[in-house]
């Protein structure tokens, strides 16, 4: 008989419930793995089969986990999106920004360049090459700390690319305002800033994150 | 094997558990065992979508699970009809009741009741 307990406990990971009661629904659902198993080994399938068929009955055990955690209560569903998205998001962000905070104090320098973005009108973009650097650090922790607190590929992600979402976010607030109360300036020009704005904060650290946060993106409990 | 929605699902579970915990206590492998059963294959409950509904009947105090020792000698989790469960039966049989009614009505869909 396979050690269905530690299967369960491998793929749907930490539930962040009271321990004794955790040890129970992983004792229970193993209980009910090993008669599955069992009905299916007396209808002549063999053991190991009936062993594999029997976990492989659950399709998708982050959603399984999920399930749990709602029905168990609405509180612990708060906690695990609170431990797998919210705090490592929150804390990529306060590292990339605080990195960057750093450098302009230490006088890090940036580069600047010149891009033309209308007839006569050119924009200034900055790039601060040490902070780009410094990225994939922070991706790298923030997608380890999801996938440890039971986050799923997309909670992973989503906390990597934090910092990158939270400049994106700023921009669509920022734009839609600039267009309507700032009148001295016209509009493609305010829209070629945005799309430069976007490129070089938004779309230029997502590469860095992403390739920090690559090696650590992996089911929290995939299966075997 | 027909392919119930699963919200349908859920719902006719939980008044599916119900009954068959008034008749006796089982744990949940024989829960999902009996309901295959007796629906002929129609409502089927695996690992994922049983013991969720368990659990979220056991939170509102439908159903009490207890750690028993079967005849085999086993200690299985045995959910047992709570006073409180007991009371959810007859309102969720007429709801089921008239749900299908109303189907019949609009569709033709033939009830059991």
């Amino acid at each position: 008989m396979p050690d269905n307990q530690g299967l369960i406990r491998e793929r749907l990971g930490k539930l962040w419930l009271e321990t004794r009661r955790e040890e129970e629904i992983l004792l229970e659902l193993a209980d009910h793995l090993d008669d599955h198993a069992a009905a299916l080994e007396a209808r002549g399938v063999a053991r190991d089969a009936a062993a594999r068929e029997a976990l492989d009955s659950v399709s998708n055990w982050p959603e399984f986990r999920e399930e749990i955690l709602a029905a168990e209560t609405e509180e612990a569903i708060m906690n695990y999106r609170t431990k797998a998205l919210w705090l490592p998001a929150l804390c990529a962000l306060t590292l990339s920004n605080g990195c960057l905070a750093l450098m302009q104090i230490f006088g890090v320098p940036a580069h600047f360049y010149w891009f033309g973005i209308g007839k006569d009108v050119q924009a200034l973009c900055e790039f601060i090459v040490p902070w780009i650097i410094s990225q994939p650090v922070v991706g790298a922790v923030a997608a380890y700390w999801s996938r440890r607190a039971g986050g799923t590929v997309r909670y992973q992600l989503l906390a990597a690319l934090a910092p990158a979402i939270a400049l994106l976010g700023l921009f669509l607030l920022i734009l839609p305002w600039a267009m309507i109360v700032d009148k001295n300036v016209a509009h493609h020009v305010k829209l070629g800033a945005f799309l430069i704005l976007t490129v070089t904060w938004v779309l230029l650290p997502s590469v860095p994150l992403l390739i920090g946060a690559a090696p650590f993106l992996r089911k929290p409990h995939a299966q075997a | 094997m027909i392919g119930i929605d699963i919200k349908i699902k859920r719902g006719s579970g939980e008044l599916a558990i119900l009954a068959l915990l008034d008749q006796e206590p089982l744990h949940g492998y024989e829960i999902s065992k009996r309901i295959a059963q007796v629906t002929g294959g129609v409502l089927q409950f695996n690992l994922a979508s049983l013991y969720p509904l368990l659990y979220r009947m056991e939170k509102r105090g439908w159903v009490r699970g207890k750690w028993e020792e079967t005849k085999n000698g086993r200690k299985r989790r045995c959910y047992h009809l709570t006073r409180n469960g007991k009371k959810q039966l007859a309102p969720l049989r007429e709801e089921w009741g008239m749900f299908f009614q109303a189907l019949h009505r609009i569709a033709g869909v033939a009830h059991a009741g």
